[in-house]
């Protein structure tokens, strides 16, 4: 990995390890101080245990990000709340459960010792079977704190930030050096914050520093919460960096190459008009994003019209003209959510049959029609998903009159290389994806506009417009200004070129004279 | 002489098994009652319940002429000192915290603290400097046993409650505590309940024997008229076990 690569980017990365610390800090803590009271709680109430474990545990086996999800529903929030949320009720676990253990295996005969002294049921808690449990307690903070680490990288999905970051990023751009710069570090810390439990562990067992000299008294108690006292540092610095002045204008996006360069666009534009923009970017796919845009936690994020109407809308009718399409969900986005849609950017990204540049132009293949004669001797190669759905090949065979001389199922990410060594003839692609101007594709128009039309369009809070008159006109300049090539174009700088998303943007701004 | 100790026809019994089934006895002031029983026979319970770790199913016990179920059970078992039967010390504490710890809780300032600490290892012949340092573990069982005395006597209690605190030494060992104990007794001048199955340690350290047989009270008085006048067919069968298994020995030699 090239050093400049880090280097450009050690500001952010500071500030995501920060946001990382920040979100499993706090969890940790407030499993902490819930957990092990809780822990003492059951321990004196048998019959609660299988109750609460079962309760913890079935906690514990909620996909994290369908607990993520859930949460998002719930509260309506998007970002750190959600997130600090999920993360405390996973780590609740392992606290509950190791301290209840810890306390139930302290031996009878200790505690009678205890009670026959005269100890209070709170005294023998405190002087005998917390210290007793406390190395089964530690190690439960321990599991628990890992844990966090490892599941506050999920987070950035719901856009709370941290190191999964970059791991989104990463993955959305297909750049595994982004990920890597998020998952190395989110691994190492794992190894930090487990040295740094361990050393408090030590500090507070003054048996084992009893023959270390100076470091047996207070002086040793504080060196061993010094790696801890380092987290708290950073975490802490990091809140306070980060509480600067919040954007005027907050923006969305899902999470992939195209609706990051969609939104890099949107929050330029306005950016131009001297107002100031928070990049809520990558979180985690429709429901996460229109959520978010419907409680008010972004203000804005592009959106394509086919997948409002199926996804959202959950529409019975699906009408394929363009313009109906467009009318329909802006009306009813506006009557049901209170939302607004601006013109399309122009494209359509939507399913479209592609074949290498050379067969287009030896078989004169321009419109799917023109595949009429030829169909019965190609070879096709399809997604699963597109074999099976009736809005698919079924529906197109009938459609078009047009059946393919065999079929094989490909996984989308080998079907172009699949057609560029000519294993296939024809694929199914989506319209806009990089890889058509990467492997010289040729796409074949929908002639007798058989796909759901796709067409992306920012989709914004109606307040928007009323509070900031100057974002209406600013996007308004957006409006039909990108068709399917100049799309495939853009991703393909930043999907194959592996370009910053901000600069391909730039230029192309540049380039249109804004 | 003041009664220090009384049980009034005390039963207990633990869903179904009868552990003790009406036993009265008193213990005077200043005098040491052994409890001598085989296993099972009820003994540590009874201890249990003077210091209100068990509830008695019914009767009275009186400390001081006092009814204890009247009192607070903390403050009852603050007053008295428990060495219990297995040692109980504990583990994550030195041996000078653990014999400091009932100290503790009755808020005694550091200095007296430390002090009454270091005086009481003397007394059961642990040297403060070497063993107050030490945790349970680095010492030896009778080490532990002796720290388990120390812990009981720390607070110096007017009554001392101790279960079978020789229970896991040798022959050797045991004696040796033994006549500490004895010494230790003309000083300190307290009313000892001592629980034992050993016949012998009864007969060494008791100014009265009470003996038990299944929750019962078989009979109660000085070694010379339990041995001059058994009572029971079980008092007798335990005075005599001892000759009996000696023959045997010889027999099969
Ligand atoms: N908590 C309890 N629940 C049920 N039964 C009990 C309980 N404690 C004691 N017992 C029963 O009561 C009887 C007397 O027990 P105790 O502990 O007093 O005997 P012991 O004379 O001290 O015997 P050992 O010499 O073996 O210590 C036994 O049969 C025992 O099983
Ligand atoms: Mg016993």
């Amino acid at each position: 990995m090239p050093v400049e690569f880090i280097t450009e980017r050690l500001p952010e990365l500071l500030l995501r390890t920060r946001e990382h610390l920040l979100l499993t800090g706090v969890s940790t803590g407030v499993a902490v101080l819930v957990g092990i009271p809780l822990g003492i709680y059951i321990s004196h109430r048998l019959w609660l245990r299988p109750f609460t474990f079962g309760l913890v545990g079935v906690v514990q086996t909620v996909p994290s990000l369908a607990m993520l999800a859930f949460l998002l529903a719930l509260i309506g929030k998007i970002g750190v709340v959600p997130a600090i949320i999920a993360l405390t009720l996973y780590a609740l676990l392992p606290i509950i459960q190791n301290t209840v253990t810890g306390l139930e295996g302290v031996s009878p005969d200790i505690l009678e010792a205890a009670e026959g002294m005269g100890m209070t049921p709170r005294q023998e808690m405190r002087l005998v079977k917390l210290p007793l449990a406390r190395p089964v307690i530690m190690a439960g903070i321990k599991t628990a704190a890992v844990i966090s680490v490892g599941i506050a990288t999920l987070s950035a999905f719901i856009g709370a930030g941290g190191l999964g970051e970059f791991i989104n990023r990463g993955l959305s751009l297909a750049d595994t050096r982004l990920i890597l710069l998020g998952a190395v570090p989110s691994a190492m810390l794992a190894l930090y914050v487990s040295f740094a439990i361990s050393s408090v562990e030590w500090g507070l067992n003054e048996r084992r520093r009893k023959n270390l000299g100076a470091l047996s008294g207070r002086p040793g108690l504080l060196l061993s919460l010094a790696p801890l006292a380092v987290l708290f540092l950073i975490g802490g610095a990091g809140t306070l960096w980060q509480a600067g002045p919040k954007g005027a204008v907050k923006i969305g996006s899902k999470n992939f190459t195209e609706q990051l360069i969609l939104a890099e666009m949107l929050a330029q534009r306005i950016e131009a008009t001297g107002l100031s923009v928070e990049r809520r970017f990558n979180l985690g796919g429709t429901m996460v994003c229109h959520e978010a845009l419907a409680k008010g936690e972004i203000d804005m994020y592009p959106e394509y019209t086919g997948t409002a109407l199926t996804a959202i809308l959950k529409s019975e009718t699906r009408p394929t003209d363009p313009d109906e399409v467009y009318a329909l969900v802006s009306r009813e986005y506006l009557k049901r959510f209170d939302l607004r849609w601006l013109k399309p950017f122009g494209f359509n990204n939507t399913y479209a049959f592609a074949v290498t540049e050379e067969a287009a132009e030896k078989s004169g293949l321009r419109r799917v029609s023109d595949l009429r004669d030829h169909a019965p001797s190609m070879k096709a190669g399809f997604t699963s998903e597109f074999s099976e759905r009736p809005d698919g090949y079924p529906g197109f065979r009938r459609a078009y009159g047009i059946e393919f001389g065999k079929v094989l199922d490909l996984d989308p990410s080998l079907m172009y290389d699949a057609l560029k060594k000519g294993q296939v003839d024809i694929i199914i692609a989506f319209s806009t994806d990089s890889r058509i101007p990467g492997y010289r594709l040729s796409i074949l128009e929908d002639d007798k506009s058989f796909f759901p039309p796709y067409h992306a369009a920012p989709v914004l809070r109606a307040g928007v417009l009323e509070e900031f008159p100057e974002v209406g006109a600013a996007l308004a300049q957006l409006s039909g200004l990108i068709d399917d090539r100049t799309m495939q174009l853009l991703n393909f700088e930043a999907d194959q070129k592996k370009r910053e998303v901000a600069e391909v943007v730039r230029e192309f701004l540049e380039g249109k004279g804004l | 002489m003041e009664k220090a100790i009384e049980l009034i026809d005390v039963r207990k019994h633990f869903n179904g098994t009868h552990a003790v089934r009406g036993v009265s006895f008193e213990v005077l002031d200043g005098e040491t009652l052994v409890l001598l029983g085989s296993s099972g026979c009820g003994k540590t319970t009874i201890l249990k319940m003077i210091n209100r770790l068990i509830e008695p199913s019914s009767g009275v016990i009186r400390i001081n002429g006092k009814d204890i179920l009247g009192q607070d059970p903390i403050e009852v078992r603050r007053s008295i000192g428990y060495a219990i039967q297995g040692i109980g010390l504990f583990p994550h504490m030195s041996i000078a915290d653990n014999v400091s710890v009932v100290l503790r809780l009755k808020g005694w300032p550091e200095d007296k603290k430390r002090d009454r600490t270091g005086e009481v290892l003397d007394m059961v012949g642990l040297e403060p400097e070497t063993f107050g340092p030490r945790y349970p573990d680095e010492l030896s069982g009778g080490q532990q046993q002796r720290a388990g005395v120390a812990r009981a006597l720390a607070a110096d209690p007017a009554i001392l409650l101790m279960d079978e605190p020789f229970g896991a030494l040798d022959a050797v060992t045991r004696n040796v505590l033994q006549q500490e104990l004895l010494k230790l007794k003309q000083t300190i001048k307290k009313t000892i309940v001592f629980v034992t199955h050993d016949i012998f340690e009864a007969f060494t350290l008791a100014d009265r024997i009470a003996v038990l047989h299944e929750g019962r009270l078989q009979q109660i008085g000085t070694k010379e008229e339990i041995i001059s006048a058994p009572k029971t067919e079980f008092v007798k069968d335990l005075l005599l076990r001892p000759i009996e298994q000696l023959k045997d020995f010889k027999e099969a030699h």
